[in-house]
């Protein structure tokens, strides 16, 4: 059993401690009862769930998991999100934010395991995850049929080996796929078995259909560059974080970068030593929700950076140790989880709003708008 | 006998790697700047040197093989070859710095191996019979898979076509040899990554604004404690879980040489050796002492078992823990380096930063 139906709404209201010398900007301040996030996290017993968050930080439900989730995939229209297991975990976990039924769980099926991400399509009919042919080591697309209580009806191929986070992009037709390139099997835990000869690259998908609409690879230089997370910005282009996977010395100065089905990826311009500074790996990427900001987090550096996608370049960085989930706040804010159990609300010119910790909790990689 | 040749060569490297260890551990909290010291000069550098040493001999031995076919000439081969995985099994966890540069660490042990790479690539190897394979460098070129001891040790084991003179080992002999000249090579190059002037030592060491990778010590203690929770967790999860859980088909660690056991054994000591080096229970308040009680019994416990079930030799506890009980200690005290350990010395360990996704 991968989810109990307890529901233990509002446990850790007492673990919550103000940190930050900042007072709440009134728009967070007052909405406590709403739902306004969620995120995977391991929570103080040592136990995984999930937890919905009220703009202000508050614990409003906690949902158990028996092991560490990732990413959610969240259906806005009727409130419906599914939590995937981190790779190469083999559960996903799907329930209503606000009703108490008890919270679905389903599988990928056999030979198969998830990559921690996926995507409801925009009529929220449909679920897409990203999952690996354990057989083959290729990544597909798993669809599943979310009135049929999840039941999983085909499968596309990501073109790619490993996927890690895909996304359907705004077209509502095409699916982004991160293909990271390296190939893994539960067998072997979490350990990279192709690094010498990995082929990462980033595909677009149609979604109906299954073809292949464009795959741009990394190479050359930065065929060591595992794509690992994806996001939109409002003209459409799609931009990626990466995961450095090559030698120490050959870290790209720079692992964010975009790319567009005509046209091929782009690194953005270096600020000086952009790649060593994230330490090589970019954990979450979340786009403002006018669209003209990316934000980019580096948890083994403590940073997030944040980009203007009208210009392509670095506009702001801040520092929190640990920081890996990223979600839209505001017209152009962002809020920013961590390892530390910390959420913090600051502009795209990395400017701190806010900030508050909730004691002997760790948010997991990703954090989700969810109102 | 030759397990217990293996032990013994176990039991050898144990006594040289407590030898290293073996200064006094200090009474009070090492520095952040303390541990990484203490853990290059008494853990890190004996034991990659060792590594160095160790498969120093590896060509001759390969050649002797080759020219003689002699037993004597296999067994000494297969001595040095298990001295050789021993020592790696030491550095197995240190996968930062030199060993990851060039994909080092799977060119010089190319395991765990699901998918049987290692086979698959020799079968091509040996089916194209290019003999360019002897020049140096050339098996570089090739696949991870067969530039490192598990492929050493498939032609070894081989016993269709078995290392020695004559024409039809004649090829297999080259590749042989270009392998066990690229292990020693590598070994050679992890050394002098770290050894050298303004090599990772240094870089760990000398902290600072200028420096690249670390600007503070305490992020180059993370670094090494970071180093032990990953070993822990390779333990418990590639070494220990495939032999409780029975969806998990994975080979043992050179499983054709019979050393599943002597890796295991110095997994776990050269683990608990590095600990004791980074000295984190000093850092303990008064009222977390027990955690130290808890520590020496999940060490007991791990150096009791055998690695597949049984007990191990002059073990301290006198029954075999079962492996199921070394797979929950192992991450236990994973957990309680990474979450409460760690935290006790100042040192985050961040819960997101750890090993990526």
């Amino acid at each position: 059993m991968n989810s109990m139906a307890i529901d233990r709404r509002h446990v850790l209201l007492g673990t919550l401690a103000f940190i930050g010398a900042t007072a709440l900007r009134p728009a967070f301040a007052g909405a406590a009862t709403t739902a306004a996030y969620v995120t995977a996290a391991r929570l103080a017993d040592g136990s995984f769930g999930i937890l919905l968050l009220s703009a202000d930080g508050t614990v409003l439900r906690e949902v158990p998991l028996s092991a560490r989730g990732h990413d959610i995939a969240v259906d806005q229209a009727s409130g419906r999100v599914v939590v995937f297991a981190r790779r190469p975990g083999a559960f996903a976990v799907s329930f209503e934010i606000n009703k108490s039924t008890p919270p679905h769980v389903f599988t990928p099926g056999e030979g198969r395991h998830y990559f921690g991400h996926g995507s409801f399509s925009q009529d929220g009919r449909l679920l897409y995850a990203s999952e690996n042919d354990i057989a083959t080591g290729m990544g597909v697309i798993g669809i599943y049929d979310v009135a049929r209580s999840f039941k999983k009806i085909g499968e596309h191929s990501t073109f790619g080996m490993g996927p890690h986070e895909i996304m359907l992009l705004a077209d509502g037709k095409t699916i982004a796929c991160g293909n990271g390139g390296l190939d893994t099997t539960p067998e072997a835990g979490r350990e990279n078995l192709n690094v010498d000869s990995m082929q990462p690259s980033l595909t677009f998908v149609d979604a109906e259909s299954g073809k292949l609409l464009a795959k741009h690879e990394m190479t050359g230089n930065v065929k060591s560059l595992s794509i690992r997370h994806v996001t939109q910005d409002a003209k459409g282009v799609v931009w990626f974080g990466g995961q450095w996977e090559g030698s120490p010395s050959e870290t790209p100065p720079q692992i964010v970068g975009s790319v567009g089905l005509d046209r091929p990826f782009k690194l953005l311009e270096p600020q000086g030593k952009g790649g060593d500074d994230l330490k090589g790996y970019i954990g979450a990427m979340a786009v403002s929700n006018d669209g003209r900001f990316i934000a980019a987090s580096a948890p083994k550096a403590g940073h997030v950076l944040y980009v203007d996608t009208e210009t392509a370049t670095v506009i702001g960085r801040s520092n929190l140790k640990d920081v890996c989930g990223l979600a839209a706040e505001g017209a152009r804010d962002f809020a920013a989880s961590s390892g530390f159990g910390v959420i913090r609300y600051e502009t795209a010119q990395a400017s701190k709003i806010s900030e508050r910790a909730l004691q002997d909790v760790a948010f997991d990689n990703h954090l989700r708008r969810i109102a | 006998m030759m397990v217990r040749k293996v032990m013994i060569a176990v039991l050898a490297f144990l006594a040289f790697a407590a030898e290293a260890v073996s200064a006094d551990l200090p009474p009070e909290p090492l520095s952040h700047a303390g541990m990484v010291k203490a853990a290059i000069e008494q853990y890190i550098i004996p034991h990659i040197d060792a590594l160095k040493a160790a498969t120093a001999p590896l060509p001759d031995a390969v050649d002797n093989v080759c020219k003689t076919g002699s037993p004597e000439a296999e067994k000494a081969l297969q001595e040095h070859f298990d001295k050789a995985v021993i020592a790696y099994a030491g550095v197995d966890f240190l996968r930062f710095g030199p060993m990851l540069e060039n994909g080092r660490r799977e060119q010089i042990s190319f395991w765990p191996d699901p998918r049987g790479f290692v086979a698959r690539q020799m079968r091509l190897l040996l089916l194209n019979k290019d003999d360019t394979i002897a020049q140096p460098g050339a098996i570089r070129k090739q696949s991870a898979a067969v530039q490192g001891l598990p492929a050493l040790e498939a032609l070894m084991h081989d016993k269709n076509v078995p290392l020695g003179p004559g024409d039809a080992a004649h090829y297999r002999c080259l590749v042989a040899h270009a392998i066990a000249i690229n292990v020693a090579s590598l070994a050679t190059e992890v050394a002098d990554g770290w050894e050298k002037p303004d090599g990772w030592a240094d870089k760990m060491l000398h902290p600072g604004p200028s420096n690249d990778t670390y600007k503070s010590n305490s992020e180059a203690a993370v670094e090494v404690v970071k180093a032990l929770i990953v070993g822990l967790g390779l333990t418990a999860d590639l070494q220990v879980k495939p032999q409780i859980d029975a969806k998990v088909r994975l080979t043992p660690p050179y499983d054709k040489s019979g050393l599943q056991k002597a890796y295991y054994a110095t997994s776990v000591a050269s683990l608990h050796q590095l600990y004791d080096v980074l000295n984190l229970e000093s850092w303990l308040p008064p009222d977390r002492l027990w955690m130290k009680d808890w520590v020496v019994g999940t060490w007991r416990t791990l150096e009791s078992s055998d690695g597949v079930g049984g007990h191990m030799p002059h073990a301290k506890r006198e029954d075999a823990p079962t492996l199921r009980e070394v797979f929950d200690r192992t991450n236990g005290l994973r957990n309680m380096v990474a979450n409460r350990l760690s935290v006790a010395a100042k040192l985050t360990v961040g819960f997101n930063e750890l090993d990526g996704d």
